[in-house]
């Protein structure tokens, strides 16, 4: 656990990539086997401008900026994001970038409330991201 | 008849169990490039969002629901909520439950507020609440 909590505590920044393989890896470890996430044709089929990552697999890699945080992710309370923008994957080796920030917005009978951002390139790719962790 | 907000309070029967893993947990915490060392190891808890997969596959009794005209194809996850009572570990069988929390129509659009209650051993481990988008059919195409 981090010694000092405070609000306005800022967590450090998380970077974390995600390429086509990434995204073939987590449709077969969540079974979401959505065209959406391996197809091109099927992305643009509804308006995509091609592969996007899970909106899962956004929502779960950016906990870690929380869990990395606190070490137990048995703390995690509650977590709720909303997906406003789908991170689009371009099949190349580099893959994009999603960038996390978080920072403590209360602590409350030894429950912390950090509210999350993410970001890839220009996108806000998740709104109103918040977990509820025990920091006791 | 499409889904409308009478649809609201419908529950769904509990899935059959799913197992919990040590395997399926390390599978899926490789996915999320998440190294802690929490999701390895005896006694192994699977990361928090794992909840999604089980709750997820739950929501297939709302697409199968004939009287609800929800297609999967013409649906977006908008948002989703977990509340954890304790974390899911390797061994555990979980039984999922599926209800229908709250329906809003606006022109072509339900926005269809779904709840996964998340159930080992007779006690609530977690609740998974999603909202989903759906796209009605359009009459004219």
């Amino acid at each position: 656990m981090p010694e000092t909590l405070t609000t306005g505590s800022v967590l450090p920044e998380l970077r974390v990539t995600i390429t086509r393989a990434g995204i073939v890896r987590y449709s077969g470890a969540s079974t979401d086997f959505n065209e959406i996430h391996f197809s091109d044709r099927h992305a643009r089929a509804i308006d995509l401008p091609g592969v996007v990552a899970h909106g899962m697999w956004t929502m779960g890699a950016g906990l870690r900026i929380v869990t990395d945080w606190i070490g137990d992710p048995a703390r995690v309370l509650e977590y709720f994001v909303r997906f406003t923008r789908p991170v689009v994957v371009p099949d190349t080796d580099e893959g994009v970038d999603v960038l996390y920030n978080a920072e403590v917005k209360a602590i409350v009978d030894g429950v912390a409330t950090v509210s999350i951002t993410a970001t890839c390139g220009d996108d806000t790719v998740l709104g109103a991201a918040r977990a509820q962790v025990r920091v006791d | 008849m499409p889904i409308s907000e009478e649809h609201a309070g419908r529950t769904y029967p509990p899935s059959a169990p799913y197992r919990v893993s040590a395997a399926k947990i390390a599978e899926f915490a490789a996915a999320l490039g998440d190294d802690n060392p929490a999701y390895a190891g005896d006694d192994a808890i699977a990361p928090p969002t794992f909840a999604a997969v089980i709750a997820a596959q739950a929501w297939g009794a709302i697409f199968e629901d004939d009287e609800l005209g929800l297609a999967l194809h013409r649906t977006m996850h908008a948002d989703q909520r977990f509340q954890f009572a304790r974390p899911l570990r390797d061994g555990d069988d979980v039984v999922a439950t599926l209800s229908i929390e709250r329906v809003r129509t606006r022109g072509n659009l339900d926005m269809v507020t779904v709840v996964v209650d998340l159930v080992v051993d007779g006690s609530t481990a977690c609740t998974a609440r999603s909202t989903l988008m759906h796209t009605q059919e359009d009459s004219n195409a």
